[in-house]
């Protein structure tokens, strides 16, 4: 159904395929940048897949005038304001992350704070508050199927002091290209690979149902619902698949697309809380809680969920469900889906395997009630019912 | 004119808005629950278009007083784009939720603390709205614990003592 009123933006380059790498010297080129400040963490740099990138761009005349990786797992808002004095230090004139949604979200952070030209991102948090200001070109490259963050105009930042997640919400959050190359992913852990495609299936699922979905973003979502259901099991098996590779990170990029524009919900806004007081790595979090809050959801959006049921287990299988199950039948499908993930690739599906205590429950449920995720869930959420949920995900 | 009109349902709603939760700091537990963990000191600043009427309130730890201008840029700050949407807000045409979704105002300050703004505010129309307007705009009716008669009472009461 058509909202009353919706906004849709995406101003982001997609390169996307064979020798995406190597196209990335000629796009800084084409945004006149000349000296890149590479981003990325140790993990990325041991393993040799920052090497590649380096690689790359030496050999097409554009070599990095720094890299900077000491970027945890739970990036901070002390490393986006270390990496924005690094990068001044360094006479950079651009940005190139390689990484995570870590890595990307601590780059989209560091460059907000050079654009607006301050030393503390605290001073320019918000929502759609942001001018533009400076342009500083951007080029990300996702090492992970998941986050979506090359094509989102959101930053998830740890703020160490309160223990929370805040989000950046800006357009001009959106870097200039977005690169997806198979190469990439290929060596991502089995138990990674489940985790993000977890967090991907969230997201689009999330975004086609909240109180912000809209006509494109939902497109968007059902697109990358019928590649995730196709190619998650695959891509976890058969690391090496490229195809199956490339089509989780497309349908990543998709769903980032669509929840840039109209959100996500609880699933989200209890994982924020999960990682700020507990450290649960969100895709993990996602995967254990997504059950749990679809079904909460259910008696809001029941309709919403039939309509992605074709999308998740093909048309066939969904014409032979009654109408009225269908909802219900999205939710056990998601419910079944991820248990095959916890069979192939180890991902927790209650809390207590991914060491959260009960103890720790109260804490995050008065924290999730305040991430600004919750406010377009379809139905509403108290303290009480995060914790009787919570407590249900144990 | 109908702008002019409509600014002035707009100031009325904001004082009627604040007033009600200023009553329902009494009557409402929930309320006064969320109200007691707000930092002390927090202000908010709720700007309803361009030369449009503003509400700025701050929570002294014990009453959340209306004050007239804040000396300082309010800690979390609002600003609705334009009057017509503040009207629609501000007359149970649209719920907060909804607003947001359709990007009808820009915020400085932490998400933690509009969120907690957009419970009393929830709260308070479930209690200002009858309940077939609030099923439209709330995500959900909430149960009231106090009857609706006492909280228009004591919020006409404070409204109209503000005015004095």
């Amino acid at each position: 159904m058509k909202p009353a009123y919706f906004e849709f933006q995406n101003a982001v380059k997609l390169l996307c395929g064979q020798n995406a790498l190597e196209r990335i010297p000629d796009e800084l080129r084409h945004l006149e940048a000349e000296r890149p400040l590479l981003l990325t963490d140790a993990v990325l740099l041991r393993l040799g897949m920052v090497a590649m990138v380096q690689d790359t761009m030496r050999a097409e005349g554009c070599a990095p005038a720094a890299t900077f990786s000491d970027i945890p797992v739970d990036s901070s808002l002390s490393v986006v304001n270390r990496i924005a004095a690094v990068y001044r230090e360094s006479g950079c004139d651009s940005m190139v992350a390689v990484g995570g949604g870590s890595v990307i979200d601590s780059a989209k952070g560091a460059r907000l704070v050079l654009s607006h030209d301050t030393d503390d991102i605290l001073a320019i948090s918000g929502i759609e508050n942001l001018r533009c200001g400076r342009h500083i070109p951007f080029i990300v490259v996702p090492t992970t199927a998941g986050t979506g963050s090359e094509c989102t105009g959101v930053a998830v930042i740890r703020n160490e002091e309160q223990g929370i997640k805040m989000e950046f919400l800006s357009p001009f959050v959106e870097p200039d290209v977005a690169v997806l190359d198979a190469r990439m992913t290929l060596r991502l852990p089995a138990r990674a690979t489940a985790a993000t495609g977890a967090d991907a299936l969230c997201h689009a699922i999330e975004a086609a149902t909240c109180l912000q979905s809209n006509p494109l973003s939902s497109a968007y979502c059902h697109a990358a619902i019928q590649l995730i259901s196709a190619n998650i099991i695959r891509a976890v098996q058969h690391g090496s698949d490229a195809d199956a590779r490339l089509n989780m990170a497309l349908a990543a990029t998709m769903a980032g697309i669509a929840f840039s524009n109209s959100m996500v919900g609880a699933v989200h806004a209890i994982g924020h809380a999960l990682g700020g007081v507990c450290h649960v790595p969100h895709g993990e979090a996602m995967g254990i809680l997504m059950p749990h809050v679809l079904r909460y959801n259910l008696p809001a959006a029941a309709e919403s969920y039939a309509r992605l049921l074709p999308e998740m287990v093909g048309w066939e299988k969904a014409a032979a469900t009654p109408a009225q199950m269908r909802g219900e039948a999205l939710v056990q499908a998601v419910t079944d889906l991820l248990g095959q993930l916890h069979a192939s690739a180890g991902i927790p599906l209650r809390l207590s395997e991914a060491g959260v205590a009960e103890q720790q429950l109260a804490r995050v449920a008065e924290t999730a009630v305040n991430d600004g995720a919750l406010i377009v869930n379809p139905r509403a959420m108290s303290v009480q019912q995060v914790l009787d949920l919570l407590r249900g995900a144990l | 004119m109908r702008r002019r009109l409509q600014a002035v349902i707009v100031a009325a709603a904001l004082r009627l808005v604040h007033a009600a939760l200023v009553a329902l700091q009494r009557l409402d537990p929930e309320v006064a629950g969320e109200l007691r963990r707000m930092p002390v000191g927090m202000t908010y600043a709720i700007h309803t278009g361009h030369n449009a009427p503003s509400l700025f309130v701050e929570w002294d730890g014990q009453r959340l007083l209306r004050i007239p201008h804040p000396e300082q840029a309010a800690l979390c700050t609002l600003r609705l784009k334009a009057l017509a949407i503040s009207f629609r807000l501000f007359t149970g045409q649209m719920g907060l939720a909804h607003a947001y979704a359709q990007h009808a105002f820009t915020l400085s300050g932490e998400i933690a603390d509009v969120m907690r703004l957009a419970r009393l505010v929830n709260r308070a129309e479930a209690y200002l709205f009858p309940p077939i307007l609030s099923r439209r705009i709330l995500p959900e009716l909430p149960e009231l614990p106090v009857s609706r008669l006492r909280v228009y009472a004591r919020t006409l009461i404070g409204f109209l003592q503000s005015s004095c």
